[in-house]
């Protein structure tokens, strides 16, 4: 009788031939090729910086209302180093980042806000503003435009603002007091440093990368099981073990090299973030790998297959979506699988955060790997004993 | 070894509420070729996955080369070559990375591939994709599979179904050099020719029982009816009758056929597999 042959040697071959079959499908090759570079592309295609300066139209201009109310001013003893301070404005609130667009009368204003080329919000007062502020007024009629597509909030500042301006120049005092410092930051202050849309959406390229592979495993498997070559191969010595352990190694593998390329293309990596991202990555693949197995099972052909995936995986880019709008996850999103997986992403990635700030995230996305690793395993084990 | 390749006793099997299997004992000495021979759902498909490790035993004793079979057992699949009904090939890889990728699973570091599908014809084909192989080629390729590893056993499940006769005659020329190297074949089929064509043996299994077993001539013996058919002149025509030549007055009856002038010719009829087979559990093969 000939030596037997080692589990290694076995589990080999077939690491060697899924890597055959997978570079001969030429559509999943293709696939993964147009995901690669669409996401690479993308990310360079988005800005880069975020734009904080606001726009925002007056009418009529900082001069004339100036103007209108010189003698007043004058009057009242305001110094005509503070009138010209007040005529210097539009100079001193771009400093600010607050870009003042002048208009001469309400209606070129409201017109430019319409067309939304210029300026997307702006107020009115009336030419003589200032002084009936400060006669003492109660009824001065002040519009605010907006564009619809201005958020609610947004107006509601405007607002507020105007008749923040307006108490001060009566001279009336608020109610409240705020510290000195006036507005206190918790977290990092990201003033000036707010993070582009294109690095927020990096957890979002990493998931689709392993995504795209879920589905080019899931495809492989359902092959294997409609075509019944793994009947072939269970009457060799190859174990059903072996069969499974290549399949996820090989799945795993796959979406992590590529999972890691893009990273690295897309200059995600550093000194500090290095580990905890390929573990998180790898944990990633784990995940995505163990759902294809269970797709790649279930699947009865070839849009049963994608159908399953679609069902499987879709839902877990909920909470890439959710970290790209912060504030609109739902706490269910919190319990997906792929949430503690985007939390350290976005914790190293965006946030400078090390292992030791990260690694209860990283604890639960295992957990939640070898737990549905384990559910793959088992759908996919009896899949191919009843072939 | 010098015991049977293949030994069965009182193997049975169910699928839930449904008996597969029923008390099934066989034997196949090594050079031996059994025809398995049995209508779809008679049990034949499940006899072989329980006898290469596809299935667990249930109850009942069987060995494979004096080795007690149960799932997945390396030992066994080692020295056992299979051909399924289903064309199972990697479509998207060559005839021969298909056979040098099972050669790897049985651990043959140089496995002959090239030599394999020279003797099925194919190895100036040898690098094309199976997916382009028509019907006939890609059982070659599967009989070719099955070979690799030099099994002791073969397992072949209707090897020339749907295929050309010349084909057909190919693949039953190498099942025989098989046998004739030493390997014990067990063969399931539906073609009573085929079945008496190659097998030493033939066992009838209907509805999981093997309800025959013998050589195909002295099954014939045992069960069939002995007959000639004659061709007598009729008018200006022509008629053609057959006499049983077992059974009370079938001599005189011959001997006054003969004596007849209008008799043009006279041919003995061997009763067929077939005909047996419904006889015994009356119903066909391909039912």
């Amino acid at each position: 009788m000939s030596a037997p042959v080692s589990r290694l040697a076995i589990l080999l071959a077939l690491l060697r031939k899924e890597l055959l079959v997978f570079s001969r499908d030429k559509l999943y090759l293709f696939l993964t090729a147009l995901t690669l570079v669409i996401v690479v592309a993308f990310y360079h295609l988005l800005p880069d910086a975020v734009d904080e300066t606001i726009t925002v139209g007056l009418s009529p201009s900082v001069q004339n209302l100036v103007e209108a109310s010189a003698e007043s001013l004058a009057a009242l003893g305001v110094p005509e180093a503070s009138i010209a301070e007040l005529r210097d404005a539009p100079r001193l609130a771009q400093e600010q980042g607050l870009i003042l667009t002048e208009f001469d009368t309400a209606e070129e204003m409201a017109a430019a806000i319409e067309s939304g080329d210029e300026v997307q919000i702006g107020v009115a007062v009336p030419p003589d503003f200032v002084e009936r502020v400060l006669a003492g007024e109660r009824d001065i009629e002040v519009t605010v435009y907006s564009q619809a597509a201005v958020p609610s909030e947004v107006q509601a500042a405007m607002s507020g603002f105007i008749r923040e301006i307006a108490r001060q120049l009566a001279g009336e005092e608020l109610p409240v007091r705020f510290p000195a410092e006036d507005l206190i930051i918790l977290g990092p202050d990201r003033m000036g440093d707010q993070i582009p849309l294109r690095d927020r959406m990096l957890p979002m390229f990493a998931l689709m990368i392993l995504l795209m592979e879920s589905f080019a495993l899931a495809s492989l498997i359902s092959v294997e099981v409609l075509q019944r070559t793994a009947s072939a191969v269970l009457v060799t010595p190859a174990r059903v073990s072996d069969m499974l352990a290549a399949k996820a190694i090989f799945g795993s593998g796959l979406a992590f090299v590529q999972g890691m390329f893009v990273l690295a293309v897309l200059g995600a990596f550093t000194s500090a973030n290095w580990l905890p991202l390929t573990l998180t990555m790898l944990i990633g693949a784990l995940i995505f790998t163990s759902l294809a197995m269970v797709a790649g099972a279930a699947g009865k052909d070839f849009m049963g297959q994608v159908f399953y995936t679609m069902g499987f995986t879709v839902p877990l880019l909920i909470p890439a979506f959710a970290i790209l709008f912060p504030g609109s996850a739902a706490t269910w999103v919190t319990f997906l699988p792929t949430w503690p997986l985007l939390d350290v992403i976005v914790g190293v990635t965006v946030y400078d955060a090390v292992l030791a700030d990260v690694w209860p995230s990283m604890l639960m996305a295992l957990a939640w790997g070898l737990a549905l690793y384990a559910v793959g395993l088992v759908v996919l084990r009896k899949k191919v004993h009843s072939l | 070894m010098t015991g049977p390749a293949i030994k069965v006793e009182g193997l049975s099997y169910s699928y839930g509420a449904t008996k597969a299997l029923d008390e099934v004992a066989f034997s196949v000495a090594p050079g031996e070729i059994l025809g398995f021979l049995g209508p779809n759902g008679a049990g034949k498909s499940t006899t072989i996955k329980l006898l290469t490790g596809q299935l667990a035993k249930q109850s009942g004793e069987a060995t494979v080369l004096g080795v007690p079979i149960e799932r997945d057992n390396s030992e066994i699949q080692a020295q056992i070559g299979v051909c399924f009904e289903e064309k199972n090939l990697y479509p998207n890889m060559s005839a021969l990375e298909n056979l040098d990728f099972f050669a790897s699973l049985f651990g043959i570091a140089d496995p002959d591939s090239m030599g394999m599908l020279r003797r099925v014809g194919l190895a100036e084909r040898a690098k094309e994709r199976v997916q382009g192989f028509s019907k006939g080629m890609r059982q070659r390729v599967m009989i070719s599979r099955a070979l690799i590893n030099r099994p002791k056993v073969l397992f072949l499940d209707e090897p020339t179904a749907g295929l050309d006769p010349v084909s057909a005659a190919e693949i039953r020329k190498m099942i025989k050099e098989e046998a004739t190297r030493g390997a014990a074949v067990l063969l399931t089929t539906h073609d009573m020719h085929e079945a008496d064509e190659l097998s030493d043996k033939v066992a009838f299994i209907n509805e999981g029982r093997i309800v025959a077993l013998d050589t195909p001539q002295d099954l014939k013996l045992r069960f069939g009816k002995r007959a000639v058919r004659v061709r007598l002149r009729d008018g200006d025509g022509v008629r053609e009758e057959s006499y049983p030549l077992d059974g009370e007055g079938s001599s005189a009856d011959i001997a006054a056929l003969l004596a007849s002038p209008e008799l043009m010719t006279i041919h003995t009829e061997e009763a067929t597999l077939e005909a047996i087979f419904i006889e015994l559990t009356g119903r066909g093969l391909k039912a």
